[in-house]
């Protein structure tokens, strides 16, 4: 018996000593900590509710240049890079893959961050466009080097948006919407590429494409000598660089690490500012929460808004927000009865309490929207008529005949946080005497339905392929691109004719009119009860500079980012 | 029957087990309700675009035409092209298999270092504190979640007291050595890097103990009992009375016996480890198998989901039968029938 009770205080004490360190907020480290002390930061982030212009820095004052843990000259970045499936610039689509090539490759037009709203020149000094708007002429930069010291012409170009179009993979669409044939684009001399569209289109959404990826400039001589079997070099190009961007692709180790080396042959003077990228794959948050708070890695991407809050205040360690163009929805198939009606629409609009989701389940790592062209975008439309209001939202439902409400399913992924919302949105919507069903399928189950139009609600999100309203504008708008208009039976004309008008209008401001409109008149009447826009959190070391993060997934640039 | 026509015979009933797990992973993987294709395109992409790769994959075929496509593909070594990476399932489990065999490799040796000598202690002080000590260290091995003690373990010596060092299989910096066989150190070692083969060491250390040390757990119970039944039988009592010391009847004479049904869970335990620990590789930045075959299940990655199953069943039924074989070199009363 003596025995047995002694064992059993060991073992409290074992436990004991576990739960300890496990609950001590770790005590900040002598290494990483700066030379003198530093003051406790008088500003703390800016609280979710109100809206910063993104993106917004809490930093902590330090008084002496902090003393740098990692190598100096190499940029170590910590984040799950587990989607990443090809760094070929034709191919690449996820997350991971387009950050990448971003890096390697440079595109005839880019985006400067944070400015989502006008191109500037790359590879293209300049470029005009014919009066009717289909034929676009591109004056390409001379001097230009590949990372192989093969100058950059305008054959470099013309092969490689050929290259994707013939190749039709996964992203080629982006291009391919406005190009459909190769031989539309075309050299006229070494350094002027003309490119002739199907149809004319707005001159700033066509601009806005070829900042995506698909558009970058491959080094045609060193593709081609890699090609086999006709695939112009595609499988050599999963893990391999030809490009002339600010670095070159030194290896991929999948799920281990991406190294990316310092172009020698860089156009920009003085870019990169490090010699070599390292970004780790590091798939659990709280193993980058560990890194960055040790100083063991410069940059984290990929941390909870829980962990966030946590790193608040902590000495040597920054954190950079970005408003994403990446909005979260409750779709409403018109299809299902009483959907149908829009008072029924409007009274769930009524019944959500959007803030709860944002500060009590998000943790304030989104901002209240609720147009569906996101923030930062040509055309955003800041209302945000829609608040809890169960009284109205009762009103109208007896107006429609419901006044005891009604059943429904929602169906939402198994994953946080689209859980606890969906458990928060049932809540809501019991309040106003609606009944709701919780359905939890996998992502790719429950998408395979919702494009078969077979849900009634949905919880689903909705990213920008590219920086141009457009893409959000039809999608949410125009049933005929069978995207979330068509998905949830909305078959309304005069939101897919304004969509299409809006698409093919020169005139900017024009266009951004035409833009508020449309997303007012969806705020109204669409199928929609738009919940949010997501806020991306990252963490970086005090001594990294010119970390911009970026409001989508393919336009960050790394050049300019510098340790010291 | 001898030892060659026995495993011949092992070798072909294995043929039969191996296609039927592919018959089941291929209608399962193939009737659940999800879309691989727009799990990979995401849910972006345009209707369109998701029947033409759809088409490009083969997946619109009759499910029997798909099924007589795959085994003759495999009759041909070819394993197929995994919807995720892009790239041969073969190449894939090439290239994540490695780490997996490393760190299961180190977590088993860990795991026999902590399971028998607990074991035997336990089984020696029977009932008394060093046994219930143990016992309890054996039950807070399986039931401590993975995740949690690798949080712990990497919160404690290499946040706070950074005696080890952070999640992955090698410091950034450190230049990975040339593949030759994949596994880290012993490629460090055969083109004479120890640089990277200390690092990788250092970096092993951590996943492999939490590995282990959930695996001691069956190790110090089944050495226990086994070494108790056998302590009480009549050949050690013997043994004893014809007054041969403890240490040479504990060692020379029980230990070999009870070690029969240990080895047995030996096999089956690393059996399981080379299938990949999808926790613990998960924690420590670890791109082993584990993490490959969740992804490719996570994404509905039939052919990859269809290899990584494959491998993992070929594992066991090769573990089985090393345990069988080895069964007659611990005990040469066993024979093969």
């Amino acid at each position: 018996m003596k025995t047995s009770y002694i064992v059993g205080i060991v073992v409290i004490l074992i436990l004991a000593g576990l739960a300890f360190f496990m609950m001590s907020q770790p005590a900040p480290t002598t290494t990483s900590a700066p030379a003198t002390t530093p003051k406790p930061s008088p500003t703390a982030t800016a609280p979710a509710t109100t809206p910063k212009p993104a993106p917004t820095t809490t930093k902590t004052k330090t008084e002496t240049a902090p003393k740098i843990k990692t190598p100096k000259d190499i940029l170590i970045i910590a984040m799950d890079t587990s989607d990443a499936v090809s760094m070929d610039p034709a191919r690449a689509y996820e997350f991971t893959s387009c950050f990448v090539v971003n890096q390697l490759y440079d595109k005839l037009v880019d985006f400067e961050l944070p400015d989502l709203v006008n191109v500037k020149p790359e590879v293209a000094e300049k470029w005009e466009v014919s009066e009717d708007g289909k034929v676009w002429t591109f004056h390409i930069r001379k001097g230009i080097k590949f990372a192989s010291g093969n100058p950059l012409t305008a054959d470099d170009v013309v092969y490689s948006l050929q290259r994707v179009i013939k190749l039709k993979q996964t992203a080629s669409w982006v291009l391919t919407q406005f190009v459909s044939k190769p031989e539309q684009i075309e050299k006229v001399d070494d350094y002027t590429v003309k490119i002739t569209l199907d149809k004319p289109v707005a001159p700033s959404f066509f601009l806005a494409t070829l900042t995506f990826t698909t558009s970058s400039v491959v080094d045609k001589k060193v593709v081609e000598a890699h090609a086999k079997n006709g695939d112009m070099g595609s499988e050599w190009m999963t893990d391999h660089s030809a490009g002339s961007g600010p670095f070159v692709l030194e290896k991929w180790e999948r799920e281990a690490e991406i190294v990316l080396a310092a172009n020698p042959n860089y156009w920009k003077p003085g870019q990169p500012k490090v010699k070599k990228v390292i970004i780790k794959h590091v798939p659990e948050p709280t193993d980058q929460l560990l890194l960055i708070k040790k100083g063991d890695v410069d940059i984290v991407t990929d941390l909870t808004a829980e962990q966030i809050n946590q790193l608040k205040g902590e000495k040597g360690v920054n954190i950079v927000k970005v408003e994403r163009t990446h909005i979260v929805y409750m779709g409403m198939n018109v299809a299902v009865k009483p959907l149908d009606k829009e008072e029924v629409r409007d009274a769930i609009r009524y019944c959500i309490d959007y803030d709860a989701i944002i500060n009590d389940i998000l943790l304030g790592a989104a901002i209240k929207w609720q147009t569906v062209i996101p923030k930062g975008l040509l055309g955003a439309n800041p209302k945000t008529p829609y608040k809890k209001d169960v009284a109205k939202a009762k009103e109208l439902l007896a107006k429609a005949g419901y006044p005891n409400g009604f059943e429904i399913e929602l169906t939402t992924p198994p994953t946080y946080p689209q859980t606890d919302i969906a458990a928060k949105i049932q809540a809501d919507l019991a309040e106003c005497g609606i009944k709701v069903k919780i359905v939890q399928m996998t992502a790719s189950e429950m998408y395979e339905k919702y494009r078969k139009q077979g849900l009634q609600l949905v919880l689903a999100g909705w990213g920008s392929d590219y920086p141009d309203p457009d893409n959000n504008a039809k999608a949410f708008g125009d049933y005929r691109v069978k995207q979330l208009a068509w998905r949830n039976s909305w078959y309304d004309d005069y939101a897919a004719d304004l969509a299409e008008k809006a698409a093919l209008e020169f005139d900017k401001k024009k266009r951004e009119q035409m833009y508020l409109e449309l997303t007012d008149y969806i705020l109204d009447h669409g199928p929609y009860a738009i919940l949010y826009q997501t806020v991306a959190q990252h963490a970086t070391r005090d001594w990294v500079h010119g970390y911009i993060p970026d409001p989508t997934f393919f336009l960050l640039d790394l050049s300019k980012v510098s340790k010291g | 029957m001898d030892l060659k026509t026995y495993i011949a015979r092992r070798l072909l009933l294995m043929v039969f087990v191996l296609f039927g797990i592919i018959v089941i992973t291929f209608i399962v993987s193939h009737v659940i309700p999800a879309d691989p294709i727009g799990a990979i395109l995401g849910p972006q992409a345009p209707p369109e675009l998701v029947e033409k790769v759809r088409r490009e994959w083969g997946f619109d075929k009759p499910l029997p035409e798909q099924f007589v496509d795959y085994i003759w593909n495999l009759l041909h070594g070819n394993l197929g092209k995994s919807i995720r990476t892009n790239k041969p399932v073969a190449e894939d489990l090439m290239r994540f298999f490695p780490a997996t065999i490393e760190l299961a490799t180190s977590a088993m040796i860990v795991a026999i270092l902590i399971g028998i000598p607990l074991g035997i202690i336990s089984a020696v002080k029977k009932d008394r504190w060093p046994d219930h000590i143990s016992r309890i260290f054996a039950l807070m091995g399986v039931s401590m979640p993975v995740f949690w003690l690798g949080l712990i373990l990497l919160f404690v010596l290499y946040y706070q007291l950074g005696i080890f060092p952070g999640p992955g299989r090698l410091d950034p910096g450190i230049e990975a050595p040339p593949r030759i066989t994949g596994l880290l150190t012993l490629d460090s070692l055969l083109t004479g890097n120890f640089e990277a083969f200390t690092n990788a060491v250092w970096h092993l250390i951590l996943p492999s103990f939490v590995l282990g040390y959930y695996a001691s757990a069956s190790i110090t119970r089944i050495t226990r009992s086994a070494l108790l039944e056998v302590m009480s039988q009549d050949f050690i009592r013997t043994a004893r009375a014809k007054g041969l010391p403890e240490r040479i009847v504990l060692f020379r004479h029980a230990l070999r016996n009870a070690l029969i049904p240990t080895t047995t869970v030996i096999g089956m335990t690393y059996g399981s480890l080379l299938e990949g620990a999808i926790l613990t590789e998960t924690i420590f930045a670890w791109p082993g198998l584990g993490r490959y075959s969740t992804g490719a299940y996570l994404s509905v990655d039939f052919l990859a989901v269809m290899g990584s199953t494959l491998l993992i069943a070929i594992i066991y039924s090769v573990a089985n039968l090393i345990v069988d074989i080895l069964y007659a070199f611990l005990d040469p009363r066993i024979r093969y029938a």
